[in-house]
């Protein structure tokens, strides 16, 4: 879209064929002394140390799964054990050419990974750096619990606290690093570089890249590391991610410092199989997955095929990868062939994989072969690795039993605190617009489409008190771009993408003029990538930022479903709140162009927790209500109806030019009445205010309440209401089955109950398809609809109005599952 | 001879917009401009656009950037 790319025809139609880089193929070729010399022995015995301690690691939990002892410990571990026995050389080889400042976020199957990225920290930071990072974590609870489980100083107390309190997280105990919130697959701890490990297939893909640009925009040095697995490469939020990653705007559009492919190293930990479906030759197209790179950019993604056995062959490939992306030259990708000796899971009964097949590997294996290597060069004594294993088997079991010790790893008790994880839901922090002085490249005078908002009237009225024209008063959708430029020009840790972002102002023009004034950098086109603009929102965030993404459309939102659903809302929880996501979500919500384009999704986004909600209906709300979000710590996802963008204000004199906040979660009486509360979300309060008036000249006064918020949500005003009113009609676009308005009406008949003189009534969208702009109004509630609802069952007595559609049996429609 | 006179109309923009703002004038009162230059950018409430010189010749601004010009209304003259 920018038009400083002019796609020329006399370039694109040009003859020509594509060539592909070359893609090395287990092309290491150091001899061990030379390696010896590079790293030193105490560095490659360290490393053939951390391969034998997650070994032992991840046996202990195969132990418990599989006999529920360990060493004379018996615990009924309840949790996964997706372990990587076998493939320790692939995490502790990428750890060795890894700073500490770097960041690795794991996969599904993460123990190796995460302990790998822990030691390799500790091998590197100062002990004193070490002490704070101890000091500092749960008030030095679990460093405590680490010296008393194992007598020691130092590095060696600093690798007993990483193994206490991965562990004590894997048995979901309260001293753990997530709180308990996390366990196996999820464990994390920023201070030694050790971001989210991740259940889901790829997701760290996304999450990574987010948190490159992140690095970037700061200045920061470390580059970011997405583990995943080679079944990983059929997730298409994974080409998702390494196209943003790639994308060719930083090195043709985006300014110094910031230009360049993204700093994130995609490692693929390639042990053949995808579970039980093996990727080469069964699941997948490619032959070597090496091969993908050359699917995402001309340089192939520096991709290359290495030995994931060969601690030093790994180290050597993402030492040469990290330069590159110090380089800006990222992002890039290895495929680190390995074997998984352990099954999938410990239900796995290696059905795909036979005997022979596990035979041929065992001559393969990490640690005996780095141990050899050392011995052959006298770097390691004879029974060196036996002393290792024997040393790993005493820390580790000291470890566990610490970690099954109630008073030293309690459990985390629900019963005492029954909203415990209720409460770290959301932080409900805010962060208020800096006090920092604008950031802008160009004022907004230079903006012709700022000029245009700036002439706009205030006020939705004019003297006589009859609405303006869109073209000339402030609108919802003015309201929106103001509180964003307000943020946007004040806080340079926000950025915002999407597609269409810039030049266009996004499809219905809300960023519109934008691009005016914020660099590529702070404001970009997406890819048609919903997935991954989702999943870089997060990990920009995670990683410090402030992010505000669109998808467009809100019937986009399956898309991002992962993104948003297990990612976005849950990461906060998962934490324990030790993660901040301040992530707005902007959806609009369509309407003409039929069923996957128009369909009111609130009420679905609203069902997953850990995600807050707003659907403001006028510029004054929704300008409020957007400050709010974009200061609120916690994801918000904004539902903005496309019917309302144009709508001027007509419920205050004036939308003010200063910015200002609006709390989020408090429901607004739009117009008074004495007979039946009319309970409104979106673009239904207009209906419903139309409404109001035909059926005050029926001698009924309807009280008009826009809930504006859906979560969190104050049922107070709405209480108070009905106690006046006595009935209670819910309106709302979305689809009626399991809706929001449904809980709404629900909770308030459970809390209001002695108030109603009738039952609640939801007037929602039908459980069919939205049909076209032809068939509209059959569908979304209109006036005389809910005039109709609000005669037929409060106030028989007063004239009907059927003039709607909606004369059916709901019964009879839920029986055939309408 | 008379001197010719053109033209520079708001366009239909759609069936639904009856009205757009001018937004910028890209180039000046006066100037001579080129057939086929972009010389003003005018907007509705949803979309902006550039709009050409319909001939060459000198430009006389008719509307000025803020009005609001209905479909069909001059916005300037190119002679």
């Amino acid at each position: 879209m920018p038009k400083a790319l002019v796609i020329d025809p006399a370039v694109t139609r040009q003859r020509d064929s594509l060539a592909v880089p070359p893609i090395p193929v287990h092309a290491y070729d150091v001899p061990f002394a030379d390696a010896l010399t590079l790293h030193g022995a105490e560095t490659l015995r360290d490393a053939l140390r951390h391969m034998v301690l997650i070994r032992e690691f991840e046996s202990m939990l195969a132990s418990f799964k599989a006999t529920g002892a360990y060493r004379g410990v018996d615990y009924a571990y309840r949790g996964p054990a997706h372990l990587s026995i076998g493939q320790e050389g692939a995490a502790v080889g990428a750890a060795l050419a890894l700073a500490p400042e770097d960041y690795t976020f794991g996969s599904h199957r993460s123990h190796g990974e995460f302990l790998a990225k822990g030691l390799g920290a500790i091998a590197r930071l100062p002990e004193a750096e070490l002490d704070g990072i101890m000091a500092r974590q749960d008030g030095g609870r679990l460093r405590e619990a680490a010296e008393t489980a194992v007598a020691g100083e130092g590095r060696a107390l600093a690798e007993t606290f990483l193994m206490l309190g991965f562990l004590a997280e894997i048995f979901m105990r309260a001293t753990g690093f997530n709180g308990g919130m996390g366990g196996s697959m999820h464990a994390f701890f920023p201070p030694l570089g050790c971001y989210p490990n991740n259940a889901i297939v790829g997701a760290s893909a996304g999450i990574a890249t987010g948190a490159a640009l992140r690095r970037r925009l700061a200045g920061e040095a470390g580059i970011c590391v997405a583990h995943a697995g080679d079944g990983a490469t059929g997730c298409g939020p994974v080409w998702e991610a390494m196209n943003f990653a790639a994308m060719g705007q930083l090195s043709t559009l985006w300014e110094a410092p910031f230009d360049g492919g993204l700093p994130v190293l995609f490692f693929f930990t390639n042990n053949f199989y995808a579970m039980g479906g093996q990727t080469s030759g069964e699941t997948m197209g490619w032959d070597r997955l090496s091969r993908i790179g050359a699917g995402v950019a001309p340089n192939a993604l520096h991709a290359e095929t290495v030995d994931g056995t060969d601690v030093l062959a790994v180290a050597d490939a993402v030492a040469r990868k990290r330069a590159l992306l110090v380089d800006r030259q990222g992002p890039a990708l290895l495929d680190v062939e390995c074997y998984r000796i352990s099954g999938h899971s410990t239900t796995d009964a290696n059905a795909y994989r036979s005997r022979d097949e596990l035979k041929l590997w065992e001559a393969h294996d990490p640690i005996a072969r780095l141990a050899t290597s050392l011995i052959d060069a006298g770097a390691l004594a004879e029974d060196g690795l036996a002393a290792l294993e024997e040393e790993a088997g005493r820390r580790i079991e000291a470890v566990t039993r610490a970690a099954v010790d109630e008073a030293l790893s309690p459990s985390v008790d629900i019963v005492a605190h029954p909203v415990l994880i209720g409460d770290l839901m959301f932080s409900g922090g805010e962060t208020p617009v800096p006090d920092a002085p604008s950031t802008l490249t160009a004022p907004r005078e230079a903006s012709a489409a700022l000029r245009k908002l700036a002439r706009k009237s205030r006020a939705g009225r004019d003297a006589d008190g009859a609405p303006l024209s869109p073209m000339r008063a402030i609108t919802l959708r003015d309201g929106l771009t103001e509180a964003i430029l307000d943020r946007m020009e004040r806080d340079p840790r926000l950025a915002a993408w999407g597609e269409e972002l810039r030049e266009w102002g996004g499809a219905f023009g809300v960023t519109r003029g934008l691009s005016d004034v914020l660099p590529y950098h702070r404001l970009f086109n997406a890819p048609i990538s919903e997935a991954a603009i989702v999943a870089t929102a997060i990990g920009h965030a995670m990683a410090g930022g402030r992010s505000m993404v669109e998808l467009m459309y809100a019937d986009f939102i399956g898309r991002a479903g992962d993104e948003i659903f297990n990612q976005l809302a849950k990461w906060q929880a998962m934490s324990a709140g030790q993660l901040k996501l301040p992530v707005v979500l902007r959806a609009s919500v369509g309407s003409k162009y039929g069923a996957q384009h128009s369909q009111d999704w609130s009420a679905l986004i609203a069902h997953i927790p850990g995600l807050k909600v707003i659907y403001p209906a006028t510029p004054y709300d929704a300008k409020g209500l957007m400050a709010s979000a974009l200061a609120s710590d916690d994801p918000v996802v904004v539902f903005e109806s496309q019917r309302l963008y144009d709508r001027v204000e007509q419920f205050r004199h004036a939308v003010p030019a200063e910015s200002y906040t609006l709390p989020l979660g408090v429901p607004e009486v739009k117009r008074e009445g004495r007979d039946v509360t009319v309970l409104t979300i979106g673009p239904s309060l207009y209906p419903a205010l139309d409404a109001a008036r035909d059926l005050a000249a029926l001698g009924v006064a309807a009280e008009v309440i826009d809930a504006r918020s859906l979560v969190p949500f104050d049922y107070a005003p709405v209480l108070a209401s009905v106690a006046r009113t006595g009935h209670l009609l819910v309106v709302s676009e979305a689809s009626e089955r399991g809706s929001m308005a449904q809980t709404l009406a629900a909770t308030v008949t459970r809390h209001g109950f002695a108030s109603l003189k009738a039952a609640p009534i939801v007037l929602g969208a039908p459980n069919w398809i939205v049909p076209g702009a032809e068939m509209e109004t059959t569908y979304f509630p209109q006036a005389h609809d809910i005039v109709d609802a609000v005669t037929a069952e409060f106030y028989p007595d007063r004239k009907p109005n059927r003039r709607g559609v909606r004369d059916w049996d709901g019964l009879s429609l839920a029986r055939r599952g309408l | 001879m008379a001197q010719s006179v053109t033209v520079l109309l708001v366009p239909q923009l759609g069936t639904e917009v009856t009205e757009a703002e001018i937004t910028e004038w890209l180039m000046a009162d006066g100037e001579p401009v080129e057939a086929g230059e972009p010389v003003v950018n005018i907007s509705t409430t949803k979309m902006a656009m550039d709009l050409e010189a319909p001939a060459s010749g000198r430009l006389k601004i008719v509307m000025e950037e803020g009005e609001i010009a209905k479909v069909g209304d001059t916005l300037a003259e190119i002679s």
